[in-house]
């Protein structure tokens, strides 16, 4: 039973978390992490996305739940750095799609 | 123990090759899997499909599986005897209350099943992560809420076995959740063995559908019925809010889905802030009209110059 660092939070936008977390909640090495950069799958939220620069990124707590798919779907489907890139832009895009519908369906009488 | 068929799940011979197993693997997950998926049962199938595929692409574990006997699934069965001296060694515990995955993935992590932490060191392990989906109302969200959630667990006991037991988990949903999102609660999930830490538990946030209310977002929308004399003439509409009734001006000359915007009386956000809360009008015709009515209606239709459908040409 080791003492947890980590809060409770909601896995929102608001909520900022250290590559560091991101690592020990999603799963994904450092390095993959790099390369979720540099494709722009993962932003940092302020200053630059160099590499170089790594240690002193933050992420949006939303991440974790990206990082976490990401990992499952490199697992699951032996994806290469790429192929994940690709399959989570579209999956993002989904979501997007699916809140708008949503927004849409909302506002329809009946 | 209740047996599974592992071949039958991936939709291949006994004989079949690792190479064919992993296809049948491949093809499986693209269909069932939770990320991608849409299909109904999906992450059920899915944990079906990864598990068989789990024991029948690790030789040893396919073996041990192999010579346990073939039975109906869901059949209850013992592995032989000779299974237990062969692939777990003498002194195990029990294998009857264990699932039959629970068994196998036992294997290969040491004879006597896991080890736990602590006691003599040991393999350090993290604990796993849990993911559950919590069902809240419109209102739970509004405020903040508490949860107690019963999770069925796999625990390692202090020494080494694994038992099945039901834990109960208090979870503090705080203001500003909405549909869709995750909670992340740190140290709560599985334990850790040999020092290694605790797993988190993450608790998806599902809202159930309110009776008035549409969630989009942290944005509630409200279906405003008005009169058509109301639409044409304007009015004042009293609606209800998460926090009591407040009135509106429907502007003269509204027209049906038009939205009315109420600022600051949606769902709080967890920056701080609010959503809005948008009454969408809807004119409504009473479906029996009286004999007065009708004539009001004919006296209208004659004064008026009014061509809705003008536009067509």
């Amino acid at each position: 039973m080791s003492p947890h660092r980590y809060e409770q939070a909601l896995l929102t936008e608001q909520v900022e978390v250290a590559l560091e977390e991101l690592v020990q909640a999603s799963g994904l090495m450092p390095q993959e992490i790099v390369e979720l950069v540099e494709y722009g799958v993962f932003q940092p939220v302020h200053g630059s996305a160099e590499a170089a620069s790594m240690s002193t990124w933050r992420f949006s707590a939303r991440t974790i739940t990206l990082g976490r798919r990401a990992r499952r779907l490199k697992a699951d489907f032996d994806l290469n750095a790429s192929g994940l890139a690709l399959a989570l832009t579209y999956l993002e895009r989904i979501e997007e799609l699916e809140a708008e519908l949503e927004r849409l369906r909302c506002q329809m009488l009946g | 123990m209740k047996y599974k068929d592992y071949y039958r799940i991936l939709g291949v011979e006994r004989s079949a090759s690792e190479e064919n197993i992993k296809k049948a693997y491949r093809k499986l997950a693209r269909k069932y899997h939770p990320d991608v998926s849409k299909e109904k049962d999906a992450e059920e199938k899915f944990k079906e499909v990864s598990e068989a595929y789990e024991v029948l692409k690790d030789a040893d574990k396919r073996k041990a599986y192999d010579t346990m006997g073939f039975y109906q699934p869901g059949q209850e069965f013992r592995p032989p005897p000779d299974w237990e001296q062969q692939f777990r060694g003498a002194g195990t515990q029990d294998t009857e209350d264990l699932d039959l995955f629970e068994l196998l993935s036992g294997l290969g992590l040491g004879r006597g099943g896991f080890r736990a932490g602590g006691a003599g060191g040991g393999l350090r392990m993290p604990g796993q992560d849990y993911e559950v989906t919590a069902h809240l109302g419109v209102e739970d969200v509004a405020r903040g809420t508490e949860l107690e959630i019963p999770m069925a667990v796999s625990e390692v006991t202090g020494n080494g076995q694994l038992r099945r037991t039901t834990k109960t988990v208090k979870v503090r949903i705080p203001k500003g959740a909405t549909q869709g999102q995750r909670l992340r609660v740190p140290g709560k999930g599985g334990a850790g063995h040999g020092g290694a830490p605790d797993g988190d538990l993450y608790v998806n946030i599902e809202l159930r559908p309110h009776d008035l209310f549409r969630v989009s977002g942290h944005d509630l929308y409200l279906e405003l019925p008005v009169a058509p004399w109301e639409a044409a003439l304007g009015a004042e509409a009293q609606i209800p809010t998460l926090d009591g009734r407040v009135s509106v001006k429907v502007p003269a000359g509204s027209r049906a889905g038009q939205k009315l915007r109420v600022r600051g009386k949606g769902l709080p956000r967890p920056g701080g802030g609010e959503g809005d809360l948008y009454a969408v009008l809807q004119i409504v015709t009473p479906s029996v009209l009286s004999e007065r009515e009708k004539e009001l209606y004919r006296e209208l239709q004659q004064a008026s110059s009014f061509n809705p459908r003008g536009h067509f040409g």
